[in-house]
């Protein structure tokens, strides 16, 4: 079974909806604005944050975006504006929803003031936490908040009632997601469904934490976005064809040998080879070595580097990246598309995409 | 389609480490809990739990458990250096894919699995910040290198999968499904899906969590799930008299692979997976949808998966959370899926002995599953004593139920209103 792509829809720094992405700028380490995320935590650090959400994209009254972490709030409007776009209006029971998703997206001020109530000469002291300083916050919804609410919000705005599933990802789960959500039409379980991705790699702990890590260091841009893609298995009006979805385990091995080794059995078995790779690299060796193995591979093929415009957006890095080639193809700026995924997981992921419902 | 089945299990539970715990104590109609010993919980509004007994998740506990064909202790030595072991759901989960692993007699030629685990949330440890707390802020600038930079403020998601395809040297891919209380069964349906795809040979799959920690105790309280009774029958599961949920912490692993490939290596499976299905309710996110017409049609895309009716189930292993609002939800969705049938059709939930395993319940309710056929016996539902006319089906009570069935349903239900139903076979 053929699998179309009818709607694709991402919020990104260029701003909302899949048509901000034609005008992107390419990000560029020294020129980034800081990130007014990380203002008051780690101020100066340059970001590819999404800007201000313009009043028409609000979906949620004050009350609701308050309980909702900011990779919910993103892919909740990815989601309805792929679903608009895909024009899936009828039977939303039946529509399935996969996403990859992240971690901790809430407030550290909830935390500090938990802190307040519960730290005594330099020291936590549970029985004040479980006295007075539960009563600051709950940290199930703000610190440690659910996985799945970044799916779920959004299936509960939309009224999605199909098969679904959230899996983490620092890269593969996004690709797990679309893998999984091409199976549920292929299998019989929906005929429908929403596959992407939603993160934010600008949460005080999230930074903190790549940072620490080393990944500040060697290229990483912080960014933060969702993206998502309407599917079904009628090619009517589609945008573009699913052509395959594959990931490629690199970790243990080195990422050359396995993008080569990817690139080598497309060109052996592929009925046409794409005129254009997007990669979305998550640092400058990433980069650098998906730059030298397509360069090697596929000649004379044109290259965008989604991350040079996304940054890394964590889960929803690939996610983005799709959407920026159906873009391409909607544009008539190819007519196939390899997208090229490395994430900070060391997992390669790859997603081949054709114009319309030709082939 | 080369059917998908079970040929080893393991698991870590309130009763002990191991399946056998499990098992035994299900089988004697035991409850396993208890105030919670991990840390001080006395101020806290919910102060039991079903707390897996051991005193500290240590190399040295590790090390009295695993039962792998190389040296593995420098590397469980170095994880308990790094702090990697700190948050508990790790450790719970190299235990239970070790016994999975060594049941399902996996050995070299099992490498190529893949991992699909349910790993629950990642656990925050308040205590990190308290260094860098000054004036009512954390000061971000003074946090430098750590002790124990692998779980520095909190550990992440991830962190239980990465150890257990190092701990295993698994080749194949590791997915970590973050669907809530949904996942642990979604993890094992993704598992047979990838082995009746052909996507994977074989996949250690399960799930793992601890929420029996001061911030997600706190914040599930915060929520009103638990029970506000600290009392060892707390969770009354399907009982007229619930109040609430008890938090649990474990792990159950399983062994997945095609039925022929099984066979082939002389490993008896210990059940098929016959089919699986999810959905969402789009109702409220700390909420079911009352009618249970969500959850009913996760039954019915499972039953329609494993191509069976209702007449072919012949026990229910529920989520049964015994909650206000879960159970009578969930007794409306099982009618409604069995039909007539309901009426006698046995019905379970573990939680009133083991508590709610959160991400890892499915899980584990998934091993006590497996009860009804290694031994011929339905699991009890400890705590329940009197019915609910709310709860209109046919509750097992508080002693197993003698029984040879064919086929189990097994329910989940997560936050966020995810729904997954696993369907077991009986491998005669």
């Amino acid at each position: 079974m053929r699998i179309f792509v009818v709607g694709a829809e991402a919020v990104s720094v260029c701003g909302v909806g899949r048509a901000a992405l034609a005008s992107h700028p390419v990000l560029r380490t020294g020129t980034l604005l800081p990130s007014r995320q990380l203002a008051r935590t780690h101020p100066g650090v340059g970001a590819a944050e999404v800007p201000e959400i313009p009043e028409e994209a609000e979906l949620f009254s004050p009350r609701a975006t308050a309980r909702m972490s900011r990779a919910s709030q993103l892919a909740s409007i990815a989601v309805k504006r792929a679903l608009r776009e895909a024009d899936f209006r009828d039977a939303r029971h039946e529509i399935g929803c996969f996403l990859g998703v992240g971690g901790s997206g809430g407030s550290v001020g909830e935390v500090e003031a938990m802190l307040s109530t519960s730290v005594t000469e330099g020291a936590l002291s549970y029985r004040l936490l479980g006295n007075v300083g539960l009563s600051a916050c709950n940290p199930l919804l703000t610190f440690q908040t659910l996985h799945n609410f970044t799916l779920c919000h959004p299936t509960i705005a939309e009224g999605l009632g199909g098969p679904n599933g959230a899996f983490f990802s620092r890269g593969a789960g996004t690709l797990v997601a679309l893998e999984e959500a091409a199976a549920s039409i292929r299998e019989g379980d929906c005929t429908r469904a929403l596959a992407g991705g939603a993160d934010t790699a600008l949460h005080p702990v999230t930074w903190a934490e790549l940072a620490r890590t080393g990944y500040a260091e060697n290229g990483l841009i912080p960014g933060e976005g969702a993206g998502v893609l309407a599917l079904t298995s009628s090619g009517e009006g589609a945008l573009a064809e699913l052509e395959s979805v594959a990931i490629h385990r690199a970790r243990g091995k080195t990422l050359e040998r396995v993008t080569t080794r990817a690139l080598h059995e497309v060109a052996a078995g592929a009925p046409a080879l794409p005129d254009h790779v997007v990669i979305a690299p998550w640092g400058d060796a990433s980069r650098a070595c998906l730059r030298a193995c397509v360069e090697a591979r596929l000649q004379r093929v044109a290259m965008t580097d989604a991350s040079r415009i996304f940054g890394e957006s964590l889960a929803a890095s690939p996610a983005l990246a799709w959407v920026l080639g159906v873009d391409l193809l909607v544009r008539g700026a190819a007519t196939r598309v390899l997208v090229l995924s490395h994430g900070i997981d060391e997992e390669l992921g790859w997603v081949q995409l054709s114009r319309g419902g030709a082939r | 389609v080369s059917r998908a089945v079970i040929t080893g299990v393991g698991a870590v539970s309130a009763f002990g480490v191991g399946v056998d715990a499990l098992w035994n104590g299900l089988a004697r109609g035991a409850g396993a809990i208890s105030e919670i010993r991990s840390f001080d919980a006395g101020t806290f509004p919910t102060r039991v739990a079903g707390e897996v007994p051991v005193a500290a998740a240590s190399t040295a506990l590790l090390a009295d458990h695993l039962r792998l064909e190389r040296d593995v202790l420098p590397l469980i030595s170095q994880w308990e250096a790094d702090g990697t072991l700190r948050d508990r759901k790790t450790p719970f989960a190299l235990l239970a894919a070790a016994e999975a692993w060594g049941s399902a007699q996996a050995g070299a030629s099992e490498k190529a699995a893949s991992l699909s685990l349910a790993s629950g949330l990642e656990q925050c440890f308040l205590e990190d910040f308290v260094s860098l707390f000054r004036d009512g802020r954390i000061d971000w600038n003074s946090d430098r290198a750590s002790a124990l930079p692998k779980t520095r403020f909190r550990s992440p998601a991830e962190l239980p999968a990465r150890c257990l395809s190092e701990l295993f040297e698994l080749e194949g891919r590791t997915i970590v499904n973050a669907s809530a209380c949904a996942a642990g069964t979604l993890a094992v349906a993704h598992a047979a899906a990838l082995v009746e795809r052909g996507s994977a040979p074989v996949v250690l799959c399960g799930g793992t969590d601890s929420l029996v920690n001061p911030l997600a105790l706190g914040g599930m309280s915060r929520i009103g799930a638990p029970s506000p009774r600290a009392e060892r029958d707390a969770c009354r599961p399907f009982d007229r008299r619930r109040d609430g949920l008890v938090i649990g912490e474990g792990s159950a692993m399983f062994v997945v692979e095609s039925e022929e490939r099984a066979r082939a290596r002389g490993v008896k499976p210990l059940a098929r997976i016959l089919g699986w299905g999810s959905s969402g309710d789009a109702h409220r996110p700390t909420a079911p949808l009352p009618d249970g017409s969500a959850a009913a049609r996760a039954m019915e895309r499972a039953l329609s998966r494993a191509g069976l009716g209702a007449g072919d189930v012949g026990y229910v292993n529920a989520h049964g959370t015994g909650t206000l609002l879960n159970d009578p939800a969930e007794a409306r969705a099982i009618r409604k899926v069995l039909g007539a049938h309901a009426d006698r059709v046995p019905v379970s939930s573990i939680k009133g002995a083991v508590g709610h395993l959160m991400v890892a319940s499915g899980a584990i309710e998934l091993a006590a599953s497996l009860l009804a056929f290694e031994r011929d016996l339905l699991p009890g539902t400890a705590n329940h004593r009197e019915r609910d006319p709310e709860c209109d089906i046919d509750v097992i009570g508080e002693m197993p139920r003698a029984a040879a069935v064919d086929v189990v349903l097994k329910n989940s239900f997560g936050f966020g209103g995810q729904n997954a139903t696993l369907v077991l076979g009986r491998v005669r």
